[in-house]
């Protein structure tokens, strides 16, 4: 059975927390070749598409967006893990979050880099991104600062900043210890970030004070990032997206999506960098829960979104949910059913499943599912529009599949270097602490 | 000249202890530092580092919200669309950039403020030792005249410090 990080002693907790910075095995070596070639085949499908055009892809009349809008809102969900996850338990003081947090916060930080790149693989011409900045262009037009589009702009920028500081604040500690004993690069690189940390008591105090303000206004910007990512869809007068419920059910839906990464990348970090003694069967255990809760307030936001426009039977929205669950999208709304609620439900439920291995594969599913939720969220409404006669029909081709794949390889990359170049746990939260024990 | 006196402690209670018997001699909390490789909590009184990150927090925010405001303001008069009778500045049709351009002030104006109090950008004591803490301990030092150096030594002394050394600046 695996010993209580807590009371292991500091001096062995700083070497296994450390241990994997150093050295690259091969199970490590073999993952990054395959997320690079992915990744590679991905940029290259990119390229493709900026010389050929918007052509090479599926979208086209009704249907605008597809697979890019679908990624950008899978990701932006998958943020939720970390930044909004962590923040929860911190202010919450939760002891159990602390091999939890880091790995949260790093997803966080990662998947909003890759979903803000969404929007401008979409934009086609890639080169003008900068017209979303708001500065007047030739003609003295400013951008429309009405647009939820622009919205959008804003809301992961501020997204981005703060979690990239929550991020960093809690690794200056452990940066600073990083830089006493190392090779020279590395030795100056973390000298560098730790900018001169002593340890010292006001130190401690700015950072503490700091990690509790921040995790207060990260949890609003989290709540209000997903919110206006449902609006760029609910302020639209579409079939099936002109919902009061959006919001808080794209924020559900990201929280749920988030958690089930989170518990993905805790199980291969478990496994890759030997962590055993540290992310316990008590740290699934409670995210499983957490994550069996999120299932089920998912499915009651789904029913309450189809079951009152069955009700309502306006026929502009029953054409849509027909298609959703009826006709061409059918198998896209019921897979998506099974794997964010059935399976879920079943393996969480019972507490005898409850294993790391079992939760890795019901939080493997929910990442599935959800993709899967905001593909049938995104395509049925723009193939159905309100004029009956423009509907029409989207089908991927190679590109998108091509840049959609080299999102999760990107993903992993990202996450193989950072878990090289800092702890994936915050060294100086897990001294041993008896008070803090079940 | 100045000089450092640090003192080695193996639990939070008797460096508290060391604190007070210091701070009765009217030394202020301002020379003392404690160094550990966790936070340290001590009881109210003994070393209290009143901070204004909250203040700084919400100015942060205000001002970012203000100054976004104007500008929208100002970017939605400098051309004018036409509205049909709509107001061309709209508080609710722009307020989701307000709200995230106050929270990106507080965000911004928190991480300054933890730069600025927790001296990593303000390095007051540029040429003090630093000492080496042992995991486990925590390190008292006290910033003090030489004449000082010898009672100051004695009060961590007696206060049960492991160790104590006078330092001069580095």
């Amino acid at each position: 059975m695996a010993s209580t990080p807590e009371l292991l002693p500091y001096q062995r907790i700083r070497e296994d927390l450390f241990r994997p910075l150093s050295g690259i095995s091969r199970a490590y070596a073999l993952t990054t070749a395959v997320a690079f070639v992915v990744g590679a085949a991905g940029l290259i499908a990119w390229g493709y598409q900026l010389r050929r055009g918007m052509g090479v892809t599926g979208l086209g009349r009704p249907v605008f967006w597809g697979f890019y809008i679908v990624d950008f809102v899978f990701w932006i969900g998958i943020s939720h893990a970390g930044t909004l996850i962590s923040a929860i338990l911190r202010l919450t003081n939760a002891a159990w979050r602390k091999p939890v947090t880091r790995a949260a916060e790093a997803i966080t930080v990662f998947a909003l880099m890759i979903g803000g790149m969404f929007p401008i693989i979409h934009l086609g011409r890639a080169w003008l991104f900068y017209w979303l900045l708001p500065y007047p262009n030739s003609r003295l037009l400013w951008p429309n600062f009405r647009s939820p589009l622009l919205w959008d702009l804003t809301a992961i920028v501020t997204y981005m900043t703060g979690s990239v500081i929550y991020l960093y604040l809690p690794l200056i500690p452990d940066m600073a210890q990083l830089a006493e004993h190392n090779t020279p690069w590395r030795r100056k690189f973390y000298r560098a970030l730790s900018l001169g940390w002593t340890g010292s008591d006001r130190q401690w105090h700015a950072l503490e004070r700091a990690m509790k303000l921040m995790a207060c206004l990260i949890l609003a910007v989290a709540v209000s990032v997903h919110t206006v990512v449902a609006w760029d869809f609910a302020m639209a007068l579409a079939p099936m997206w002109h919902s009061t419920i959006f919001g808080p059910y794209f924020v559900a839906g990201a929280i749920f999506s988030g958690i089930a990464a989170l518990i993905l990348v805790m199980a291969a970090l478990r496994k890759v960098l030997r962590l055993e003694s540290y992310l316990t069967r008590r740290h699934f255990d409670n995210l499983a829960r957490l994550l069996l809760l999120m299932s089920l307030l998912w499915l009651y936001f789904t029913v309450s979104e189809n079951l009152t426009v069955w009700y309502g039977n306006d026929p502009k929205e029953m054409a849509v949910f027909g298609a959703r669950t009826r006709a061409h999208y059918a198998p896209y709304f019921w897979t998506m059913v099974v794997l964010n609620f059935v399976i879920p439900f079943v393996v969480l439920g019972i507490r005898r499943l409850r294993t790391i291995a079992n939760t890795a594969i019901a939080a493997g599913c929910v990442v599935v599912g959800m993709w899967l939720e905001r593909f049938v969220i995104v395509v049925p409404t723009l193939a159905n529009p309100r004029l009956a006669s423009a509907s029409g029909s989207y089908a991927p081709t190679w590109v998108e599949g091509a840049i959609t794949a080299a999102t999760f390889a990107a993903m992993v990359m990202l996450y193989m270097i950072f878990s090289k170049l800092f702890p994936i746990i915050a060294v100086w939260e897990f001294k041993p602490h008896e008070q803090e024990d079940e | 000249m100045t000089v450092y006196v640090i003192g080695e402690f193996r639990d939070t209670a008797s460096a508290a202890q060391a604190i007070r018997l210091i701070r009765d001699h009217a030394v202020s909390g301002a020379d003392l530092d404690v160094f550990s490789e966790e936070p340290v909590e001590f009881r109210r009184g003994v070393l209290d580092r009143p901070s204004r990150m909250s203040l700084a927090s919400v100015l942060g925010g205000i001002s970012f919200g203000l100054l976004s405001s104007a500008f929208i303001y100002f970017a939605q008069h400098n051309y004018r669309l036409v509205t049909g009778g709509m107001p061309v500045f709209s508080f609710w049709a722009t307020g989701v950039i307000t709200f995230e351009m106050t929270m990106l002030g507080a965000i911004v104006a928190t991480f300054a403020w933890f730069l600025w109090e927790s001296g990593l950008i303000r390095k007051r004591d540029r040429r003090a030792p630093v000492p080496e803490v042992e995991p486990g301990s925590l390190c008292l030092r006290m910033r003090c005249a030489e004449d000082e150096a010898a009672w100051a030594s004695d009060a961590m002394r007696r206060a049960g410090a492991i160790g104590v050394q006078r330092r001069g600046e580095s």
